[in-house]
């Protein structure tokens, strides 16, 4: 069939039908889109080929599906109302004015909520902060409690020790009617000390050493500033395990010396 | 050219469409209660499963929603259009095919109008009797075309027929419905 040929009677009615193959049907359908006549008479042969829907058995849908139906058109409607209606006025002065006024009332109502919202963020922000903050102390002082109560139990333990020693120390020189006594636990190279001394000038200190049976005195720690002190005691740590001849305590420049310099101002054997 | 008419106190399907076309969901809904019926029976005796008929059935009242204002009298009866579309987009799920009949793409006469129930189950009755009194060979072949999606071709290969046969038998098959409009 040529292009400008009319289709066939009965061609129009398969094609109507569906029942052209494909092929012939492209072609006759071609013809149909530049040929009024044919493309009336195809509209006839359609009309007679639906009669045969009527043939079908007759049933009835559930009425679940009109609801169906209903319920998506308005859906559909939602959407499109929500999503074109700017488009759909764009343009036009009323549309200018409805979306000056729609602006105006989203502005209205969004300003002072991300007004609100940024003081609340800001408030949060230092409210977080201030607690970061005070969390930190609190661990710090946490901290701090447990250090010295483990210190406590250590210094309660060395001075309970049935192997801690303790030591008399017997003022010498300008400090002559001073005294003092050291508890010493070997083991735990702990040193707490009691000592009765003259106050000294603020360039010096009393320094506490542990002398060996073997080698140089060794460091106990400061008695005044700079030294540690647990309630009236004093306290130091030496080399675990250090055997001691005597205590001995001597003026040094304020701060300590590696090695005694100054005179010895009390001592004590063991 | 089909004239838009009101008959008796039944809206014609023009009008309906028009009001449609405006957005009107009631009028949809009577054009739906008014031939829901028939294209679902139509789109059932295809595909042969209630579920999938009552989809065909909701897609084509949904495309009939988004597209009223582009249908146009001129392009033959809605009633015709809608129960084409149901068979081609029943025969294309049959097939697994995408095409989709677009409502200003086809044109189809009826030439009746069934705008009422009334009127429906009269034309019903009349088709039924004619395909009743059709020899067996017209009734399968224009069956195995029209529900089945069937060409001619496979129409001859399936009853063993020549070609030309089947041809004869459609076209004897489809005389004789046409004489059902008078």
């Amino acid at each position: 069939m040529s292009s400008t040929e009319h289709i066939l009677r009965e061609d129009l009615e398969l094609l109507a039908l569906g029942a052209l193959p494909e092929q012939e049907a492209a072609a006759a359908g071609a013809h149909v889109v530049s040929c009024p006549e044919c493309a009336a008479r195809l509209a006839e042969a359609r009309g007679s080929a639906a009669l045969l829907a009527f043939a079908a058995p007759q049933d009835h849908p559930a009425g679940t599906v009109k609801a169906e139906l209903m319920s998506r058109i308005r859906a559909s409607r939602e959407s499109e109302r929500h999503y074109a209606w700017p488009s759909k006025i764009e343009g036009t002065r009323d549309a200018k004015v409805a979306t000056k006024r729609r602006r105006s009332w989203w502005t209205w109502l969004l300003a002072p909520a991300a007004v609100s919202l940024a003081a609340v963020s800001v408030a949060l922000y230092w409210q977080n902060h201030k607690m970061s903050i005070e969390l930190e102390q609190q661990k710090q002082a946490a901290d701090a409690v447990i250090q010295n109560r483990q210190e406590i139990e250590k210094f309660v333990s060395v001075l309970a020790a049935p192997d801690t020693m303790t030591v008399r120390l017997q003022g010498m020189g300008d400090a002559a009617k001073s005294s003092g006594m050291v508890k010493f636990n070997s083991k735990a190279g702990m040193v707490l000390y009691q000592a009765d001394l003259p106050p000294l000038p603020p360039d010096k200190s009393y320094q506490m050493w542990l002398v060996p049976a073997k080698g140089t005195p060794i460091d106990a720690g400061l008695i005044g500033p700079g030294g540690n002190a647990w309630g009236s005691m004093w306290t130091g740590e030496v080399p675990a395990n250090t055997e001691p001849k005597a205590f001995a305590v001597t003026v040094e420049p304020v701060g300590g010396m590696p090695q005694p310099t100054g005179p010895k101002v009390l001592v004590g054997t063991t | 050219m089909t004239t838009p008419i009101t008959t008796g106190e039944t809206t014609t399907d023009w009008s309906l469409l028009e009001r449609v076309a405006r957005q009107d969901e009631e009028a949809l809904s009577a054009l739906y209660d008014r031939y829901s019926g028939l294209v679902f029976s139509e789109a059932k005796r295809i595909l042969r499963d209630t579920g999938a008929a009552e989809e065909v059935l909701q897609d084509l009242f949904f495309q009939v929603w988004r597209t009223a204002a582009k249908f146009e009298p001129s392009r033959g009866s809605l009633a015709g259009w809608l129960l084409v579309a149901a068979r081609n987009r029943s025969i294309s799920r049959l097939r697994q095919s995408s095409h989709v009949e677009a409502l200003d793409e086809s044109s189809v006469s009826l030439g009746v109008n069934v705008e009422s129930h009334a009127a429906q189950r009269l034309l019903l009755e009349k088709v039924r009797t004619v395909m009743e009194a059709l020899p067996e060979g017209q009734r399968e072949a224009v069956e195995c075309a029209y529900f089945e999606g069937m060409t001619h071709t496979e129409i001859a290969q399936k009853t063993g027929q020549p070609l030309g046969t089947v041809k004869t038998r459609i076209r004897s098959a489809m005389e004789a419905l046409k004489k059902v409009l008078g």
